[in-house]
């Protein structure tokens, strides 16, 4: 299965800090470990998971042997970095951010939600990551927990489109 | 079940996070919150670099007069 990985800058796991093999000249070596979503195992998204995970670096994964399919993740028992996904970078970071801040202010201002237009801009320097949170954390207000996972699946098409990942 | 917690759930729930007690749904979520949120990322360092310290630290380690302190410092606690 190729999912996708996101890393430190310094190629180290966000949580982890396991410093992965990185692809070179060729994938990244194997890394093995037991299978247990949250405690072990080697985690990964799947390009409707992109939006929950977004970081700094963002690499394809190969996994292999026992996959475990979580909500919002899949957990391997093996898997190695096959190549950087060089289109996200810090422009496209920030181009996706901006979309993110602008889609949570057409929600708040389409629902009545325009209190909420007030978190928007100061969250911006923060990132990807949050602004996704904020964009769907508006639309679940709006249109309650379907509203949440539509806009994260909205998020998560804009994305596959742009990086060209399937 | 919500589909994300929040900073004070954040900072409930460090210490089961970290021992590896939550339920995979809610480790999820503690994971993705403190991958947008800096304040609780840093805590969460701050946390871990306690507990790595502090595992280090016998009670051999300790001056009597610091020992005294913190002892005293449990017990007026435990009143309050």
């Amino acid at each position: 299965m190729i999912a996708y990985k996101f890393l430190r800058a310094d190629g180290t796991g966000v949580f982890t800090r396991f410093a992965w093999p990185l692809p070179a000249d060729g994938p990244g070596a194997w890394v093995e470990t037991e299978p247990d979503p949250c405690r072990s195992g080697i985690h990964a998204c799947r390009v409707g998971d992109l939006p929950y995970w977004a970081g700094r670096v963002l690499y394809a994964i190969e996994l292999d042997g026992e996959i475990v399919e979580h909500k919002t993740k899949v957990v391997a028992r093996r898997g190695r970095l096959l190549v950087r996904v060089d289109a996200w970078d810090d422009d496209f970071r920030a181009a996706y951010t901006r979309h993110c801040a602008d889609r949570a202010h057409e929600i708040a201002r389409a629902t009545g939600l325009e209190r909420w237009e007030d978190v928007i801009e100061p969250s911006v320097p923060e990132g990807p990551a949050l602004l996704g949170f904020v964009a769907a954390r508006i639309a679940e207000r709006a249109g309650g927990v379907p509203a949440y996972h539509a806009e994260r699946a909205r998020q998560s098409e804009w994305l596959a489109a742009r990086l060209g990942l399937v | 079940m919500a589909e994300h917690i929040s900073c004070q759930e954040v900072v409930e729930l460090v210490n089961d996070y970290l021992d590896g007690a939550l339920e995979p749904e809610e480790a999820s979520l503690f994971e993705q919150h403190v991958n947008f949120c800096d304040g609780c990322e840093f805590y969460l360092d701050q946390i871990r670099t306690t507990i790595a310290t502090v595992g280090r630290i016998t009670e051999e380690d300790v001056p009597p007069e610091t020992r005294d302190k913190l002892l005293d410092a449990f017990r007026e606690w435990r009143r309050t």
